[in-house]
């Protein structure tokens, strides 16, 4: 999405009146406590707003940018946020995280979400190590196998980490309805706390199994890809908020999109990914407020099928 | 979908990060091209085995110093592209070494496509690049950066005598599309339409090349 666009939708929806009762409207920011889920395993609270890092974060060596990003995770831990994810997968990511851990003030609350990418036990037990020294952590709170690969491998080393206390939760991801039958078996039969899997008001078939399979088995969901990398939130971005977005206390796009995703109840977080601060601002707005209802889910999804 | 790991402003800070820790090197990169078309074009002794050393030499930095130290900071799979272009270094050098193979301009299509190619890839790539937003210090510099290498490379191989060795125009053609095609329609780069086409062309204009010396 454009820079320009996404704030200027903003203001010209508020100049047409559509969103005029919305609280703190300047930053799309509604009042009240911050929205948590319970992770089933334990019963541990965490913020349904987290951060994801796939190529917003993937800045290299370059200074500047690692600064900027660094802002971005400020905004987030300002806002309330706790869960960061990343993966070796996505390039230097996981070094920018560790920069910007090392530099911002609040950072007490993180729940860090790492992913084990690569092939061969003793591979992936090594790249899990590099991944905590560039977070910077003592270790992972989360360890996942991301898309599955080499996943019946990777399992053994992260029960055995668990057992250790080297980690607290364990996990399992895929994104874009990649591998979902492999999913729902491993999500049958392994022992796991988290999974993290694509879904937004347009792509919902996760509703029909993964999500009530991981209800029906106690584990916590991280939803990725939210705005479809930007492609649907562009999309609904040439069309006005409804008015009615005000009745959950959304003021803006990226709300309604996260806020829909978020109130699923077998849905835990959800990881939106932004370079900048004012998105970030826009995204951590879905931290508090009113959660749409069943009811007005159905009304949500059939709007969005209609932009 | 945009499945790509990083954005086009990422990619050119990275040439940014890269040109300032390696200047003045692509001032030695330059002088070193415009010796290697002078070589190919006025052929001297022993010019030949200059020109492949030094074609070896740009293929050896851009897959240790580029792919390697810093494209692979943004991009795991610039680790295969390490290997490559480590690969096609060797194989310049041990060309440059046998020292079997000469040079020989032909005032014919093949060989004005060579130095029009070659020209290219000094001048008018990071002319394109200027044009689209990516000058200096986020320009893919000649010599030192893959685009500008690989397309100079077609263009010198088209001036070797005798039958093209088509091995030694495979990576470069395999950059042509992989990176050509993820730099145009992943990143929007507009100039890299010329490493995509050009791969695509040069290769033809060599296999073209191939079979009519095959024939006379």
């Amino acid at each position: 999405m454009s820079d320009l666009t996404r704030r200027t939708f903003v203001g010209s929806v508020a100049s047409l009146g559509a969103t005029t009762t919305l609280p703190a409207l300047g930053q799309g920011l509604a009042s009240g406590p911050i929205l948590k889920k319970a992770i089933p395993s334990t019963g541990e609270q965490i913020p349904v707003i987290g951060l994801g890092t796939w190529i917003t974060f993937n800045v290299g060596g370059n200074e500047k940018l690692r600064a900027a990003r660094a802002q971005v995770m400020q905004t987030f831990f300002d806002r309330g946020g706790s869960l960061i994810d990343s993966s070796p997968m996505y390039g230097s990511s996981e070094a920018v995280i560790g920069y910007g851990l090392a530099r911002i003030r609040n950072k007490g609350a993180l729940f860090s979400a790492g992913k084990v990418w690569t092939l061969l036990k003793a591979v992936g037990v090594s790249q899990m190590e590099a991944s905590r020294k560039y977070w910077g952590v003592e270790r992972f709170d989360l360890m996942q196998i991301h898309n599955l690969l080499d996943w019946s491998t990777h399992i053994v080393t992260l029960k055995e980490m668990k057992a250790q206390g080297r980690v607290r939760y364990i996990g399992i991801t895929t994104s874009q309805g990649w591998r979902h039958d492999g999913l729902e078996q491993i999500m049958r039969t392994q022992p796991i706390d988290f999974v993290a899997f694509s879904y937004n008001v347009i792509d919902r078939e996760v509703e029909e199994r993964l999500l009530p399979l991981a209800a029906e088995r106690g584990i916590a969901v991280i939803v990725n890809r939210p705005f479809q990398e930007g492609v649907l939130i562009e999309r609904m971005m040439r069309h006005p908020l409804p008015s009615w977005a005000g009745e959950i206390d959304c003021a803006n796009w990226a709300q309604f999109l996260l806020k829909f995703i978020v109130s699923h109840p077998a849905v835990t977080c959800v990881i939106p990914a932004t370079r900048r601060v004012d998105h970030m601002e826009e995204n951590m707005g879905a931290l508090r407020g009113r959660l749409p209802d069943a009811k007005m889910r159905g009304r949500m999804a059939r709007y969005a099928e209609t932009v | 979908m945009r499945s790509f790991p990083f954005t086009a402003d990422v990619y050119f800070s990275l040439f940014e990060t890269y040109n300032s820790a390696i200047w003045p090197a692509q001032l030695v990169a330059y002088g070193l091209g415009i010796v290697a078309l002078v070589l190919a074009v006025r052929p001297l002794a022993a010019g030949a085995r200059i020109v492949l050393a030094m074609l070896s030499a740009f293929w050896l930095w851009n897959g240790i110093a580029y792919h390697l130290m810093y494209f692979f900071q943004i991009n795991f799979a610039a680790l295969g592209f390490a290997v490559l272009f480590a690969l096609q270094g060797v194989l310049f050098a041990a060309m440059a070494i046998g020292g079997r193979r000469d040079f020989r301009f032909q005032p014919d299509l093949i060989g004005w496509s060579g130095v029009l190619f070659c020209l290219f890839a000094l001048v008018g790539y990071p002319l394109l690049g200027w044009i689209a937003g990516h000058g200096w210090p986020r320009a893919a510099a000649f010599g030192l950066a893959p685009a500008p290498t690989a397309i100079f490379t077609f263009g010198v191989l088209m001036m070797l005598e005798g039958r093209v060795p088509l091995y030694l125009a495979v990576i470069p053609l395999l950059w042509s599309l992989a990176g050509g095609s993820a730099a145009v329609f992943l990143l929007r780069v507009p100039e890299d339409w010329s490493l995509l086409l050009g791969g695509i062309v040069g290769f033809g204009l060599l296999v073209w090349k191939r079979r009519q010396q095959s024939t006379s």
